[in-house]
């Protein structure tokens, strides 16, 4: 039926004579040609399936219908998309799809936004000429994020190739038959007790209001579509810098999706997780409107602009004027955006000779760049995207729902569609059941195990002499046999099995990749990382200039963080006993959070926050408000620390607030600082030189 | 030339239907110009015994005996029935209770719903009495024309009643078309 030679085919659609590729669905050749066919159960992220029959078409005149997503094109094939039996047929379909469950659009959140409901529209079905069953269907609330609501479902299969193809999660299938099918969640388990990884997939290619988002459906919230509009930009939570497209009306965030094509071999096909796709949508924390200054009985009071940033500069002044240099803390998010880094970064030093500023969560994993001056000459990890390419992969301490949900599901992928065998060391299995090999030490006794692999597997490739990066190996104080580390850590018989496991397949391996998760880089003890490199340079570099390392970072722009705020003499800083500090926010930190480290007998503390920080409110003297990352553009860095990518504001601050650039050039100004940039757009500029410092022969 | 005379009934609906026909404002004075409006909730006039009528327009789903009844009568007394709004059209949110035997939808009803006390079913012979499932208009009687919509736009009710005027049985334009 192909095309033997890829010639192309001629074909007729709807009299018009017209030339494609061979092998191309009759569907794609109609697209091309922007015929338009119905379709319900076909989504351009997802494969065919061929199961509804809406886009039925007729083809050279014979008795039934084909349908045309999935039949291919032939030389010489006469296609009818439109015509009275054609219309008809698909109007009963659609009838069919109706009578068969509830669907009350009346009373249905995804009302408005369902191609379900627009078929109905476009082939005038206004009323049904079949009985309908009033089955009563079973609902699934026990997820936060994804309500699964059977009466609306259709039976597409949209939601199980989502779940196959977009996450690797394989979670959604098929449960029972016939009248009595349902989509179900693993060997038919509620949505809680199953594998789910909440990424939303799913509920972002169903046609219906079967599987939708909980978060902001309430019609009185999101309004008629004809209302919206979209904000094409990236997500900044992680790093991966997922493109996703934000629906708005009235300055209120609607919903978050992942873009079918994303190109630049980010995630694509709609992918997302539930950070980006539902943890945004929560409802936030109280905004902070107008700044707050702290009153003698302990109360706040508002204040203007004006005199709030006058008394923190005042305030931060007193406190270097008491205790000298080197008193005085800066610490910011790190979901900050570059521009913000870099100011704060300037303002703090340059106002305050500040050693010291951090972010708000564990910096482990910049250890890894710091541990040594030949290796930070050597150190440059590879892009997450290499993830792809590998043939083995070895994920070691790596929580993977935590910092970056999306790795879990790009193993995955590489284990369904390559048959890769990946292996994870630590306390989360999140390859399970897929991986070849775990070996579940509890957080921190990865770096044993590695210790291990790496002497057993360099003593092997040193006899096969197919270490092509092992002179460059650092000496280990204390080389661990298998042995030891089984007898250490009371390894039963199938956790040695995968110890040997993995020590072999690495071995075997010709393009491997390491992925170091928090659970490793969190540890003090630094001698797990430097194992890891030493077992990463085993075999070789990647382009003969990266390690075979993908180091995940606790926040999005973690690595901005590193590469814009690493100027710090570190033994300084360790004798550095804060005074005072300036703390610039983005999410509402935990109230244990560790990594606050504010001590109690602070003389002075100003917060720049988009919201009332719940317990750093109480050391705080001066509360700044500041938009939120949602409600200004700004940069962000990718995890390896070379992508650079822009994100674009998708709602307005409130009108009351000022942005970064103003409240913190005019601190600069009252502190007397010099900022050699006059804009946010030269800010940027000057970031992106920063971030590019180091060479990257990947950045386009 | 005669007016032709239109007569509405509301049955088991929330009588949004009729508000979204009132809603026609200034159309409504065209419209009843050229019909003569008999029976409605609108005119309170009460004649259930319809006289030959040429259009009835049903709001509402088929839910009680008294509702089978009216439509029934409806049906034999007009020349054209329409349906409008989606329990007319579809069952609508009534269809709810098909879930559930009668007994449970009384009781819940009548017994267990929040803020009731002391509650009971009331039983009288002057009470319609459910039927086992609440239908759609044209699971009952036969329906020539239908105008879906919770409720349909005024638009749409005044094309439907133009396309009558012009001799024509109502199809809602796609863009017309909306079941919220």
């Amino acid at each position: 039926m192909m095309g033997i030679n890829n010639q192309p085919v001629k074909i007729k659609i709807d009299g018009q004579e017209i030339l494609v590729d061979p092998g191309i669905t009759i569907l794609e050749a109609a697209r091309q040609k922007d015929i338009q066919i119905p379709t319900l159960c076909h989504h351009p992220a997802l494969s065919n399936r061929g199961g509804c029959r809406m886009c039925v078409v007729e083809v050279d005149g014979a008795p039934r219908l084909s349908a045309s997503c999935v039949t291919p094109v032939r030389d010489g094939m006469e296609v009818v998309t439109v015509n009275e039996r054609i219309i008809e047929t698909r109007r009963t379909i659609l009838e069919f799809l109706f009578a068969e469950r509830n669907h009350n659009c009346m009373f249905c959140p995804q009302s408005g936004d369902c191609e379900l409901q627009d078929l109905a529209y476009e082939l005038q079905m206004d009323h049904l000429t079949v009985p309908q069953s009033f089955r009563e269907f079973p609902v699934d609330f026990t997820s936060a994020y994804i309500g699964l609501d059977h009466n609306r479902c259709i039976l597409c299969g949209r939601c199980v190739r989502a779940c196959e193809e977009i996450s690797g999660c394989y979670v959604l299938d098929f449960q029972n038959r016939g009248p009595d099918t349902l989509i179900g969640f693993d060997l038919n388990e509620m949505r809680a007790e199953s594998a789910c990884t909440s990424c939303g997939a799913c509920l972002q290619v169903c046609p219906t209001g079967a599987l939708y988002n909980r978060y902001r459906t309430h019609y009185a919230v999101k309004g008629h579509p004809k209302d919206w509009h979209t904000v094409q930009t990236v997500c900044p939570l992680c790093g991966f810098l997922c493109p996703t497209v934000s629906t708005v009306r009235d300055n209120n965030l609607i919903k978050i999706e992942g873009i079918v094509p994303a190109g630049d071999k980010r995630p694509g096909a709609g992918q997302l997780c539930y950070k980006g796709r539902f943890e945004v949508l929560k409802n936030s924390d109280r905004p902070l409107l107008h700044p707050l200054v702290r009153q003698a009985d302990g109360s706040w009071a508002e204040e203007n602009w004006e005199n709030a940033l006058d008394m923190t500069v005042a305030g931060l002044n007193a406190v270097r004027d008491a205790h000298g240099d080197n008193a005085i803390v800066g610490l910011i998010s790190g979901l900050s955006s570059n521009e913000e880094f870099v100011c704060f970064r300037d303002l703090m030093v340059k106002g305050w000779e500040t050693e010291q500023i951090e972010t708000l969560e564990n910096s482990g994993f910049q250890n890894i760049y710091r541990s040594g001056p030949d290796k930070a000459q050597i150190f440059k990890e590879v892009s997450w995207k290499k993830i792809d390419e590998a043939d083995y992969i070895l994920a070691v301490g790596v929580v993977s729902h935590d910092s970056q949900p999306a790795v879990g599901a790009l193993i995955r992928k590489r284990i369904i569609h390559d048959k890769l065998r990946p292996a994870g060391i630590g306390p989360d299995d999140f390859l399970y059941p897929y991986g070849a090999h775990h070996i579940p030490v509890k957080e921190g006794d990865e770096l044993f195990v590695v210790k291990a692999i790496l002497n057993e597997a360099k003593k092997i490739m040193e006899k096969n002499a197919s270490a092509s990066g092992a002179d460059k190996i650092f000496d280990q104080p204390e080389p661990a046999t298998a042995q030891d580390i089984v007898k250490k850590l009371h390894f039963d018989a199938n956790t040695r099995i995968a110890l040997d496991g993995i020590i072999r397949d690495y071995v075997d391996s010709a393009n491997p990749l390491i992925i170091i998760g928090e659970s490793v880089t969190g540890q003090k003890d630094l001698s797990g990382l430097n194992a890891l490199v030493d077992l990463a340079l085993l075999k070789g570099l990647y382009d003969n200039e990266r390690l075979r390392l993908v180091v995940l970072k606790p926040n999005g722009n973690s690595m901005g963080a590193y590469k814009l705020l690493n100027r710090f003499d570190r033994e300084k800083q360790a004798q550095t006993i804060p005074k005072g500090g300036l703390v610039m926010l983005e999410e509402n930190p935990a109230q244990n959070n560790p990594y606050l480290k504010i001590p109690g007998d602070l003389d002075f503390l100003a917060v720049i926050s988009p919201y009332r920080p719940a317990g750093l409110a109480d050391c705080a003297r001066v509360l700044i408000p500041k938009p939120s990352w949602m409600e200004m553009d700004g940069t962000c860095t990718g995890l390896d620390g070379c992508e650079i990518a822009f994100r674009r504001k998708v709602i307005d601050a409130p009108a009351e607030i000022k942005s970064s650039w103003e409240t913190l050039a005019g601190l600069a100004a009252r502190a007397n600082v010099n900022l050699d940039y006059d804009s946010w757009d030269a800010l940027r500029l000057k970031a992106e030189r920063e971030i590019q410092k180091e060479v990257c022969s990947e950045k386009a | 030339m005669k007016k032709p005379k239109l007569a509405t009934v509301w049955c088991e609906a929330c009588a949004g239907c009729h508000m979204s026909f009132l809603d026609l404002d200034e159309a409504l004075v065209d419209i009843l110009a050229q019909v003569e409006l008999t029976v409605s909730p609108v005119t309170d006039y009460k004649d259930f015994a319809f006289p030959q009528i040429d259009v009835g327009i049903v709001e509402g789903a088929i839910g009680n005996e008294e509702n089978q009844e009216v439509i029934e009568h409806l049906r034999r007394q007009c020349r054209f029935l329409i349906a409008w709004g989606d329990c007319a059209v579809f069952g609508g949110i009534h269809t709810l209770r098909n879930w559930l035997s009668k007994d449970e939808v009384l009781h819940y009803g009548y017994v267990e719903t929040a803020g009731t006390v002391n509650g009971f079913v009331p039983s009288h012979e002057d009470i319609p009495r459910l039927l086992d499932k609440v239908l759609p208009v044209n699971a009952v009687v036969a329906v020539d024309g239908y105008v879906p919509g919770c409720p349909p736009a005024p638009e749409a009710l005044a094309y439907c009643l133009k396309e009558l005027l012009a001799g024509r049985l109502p199809a809602l334009p796609a863009d017309m078309m909306h079941f919220d």
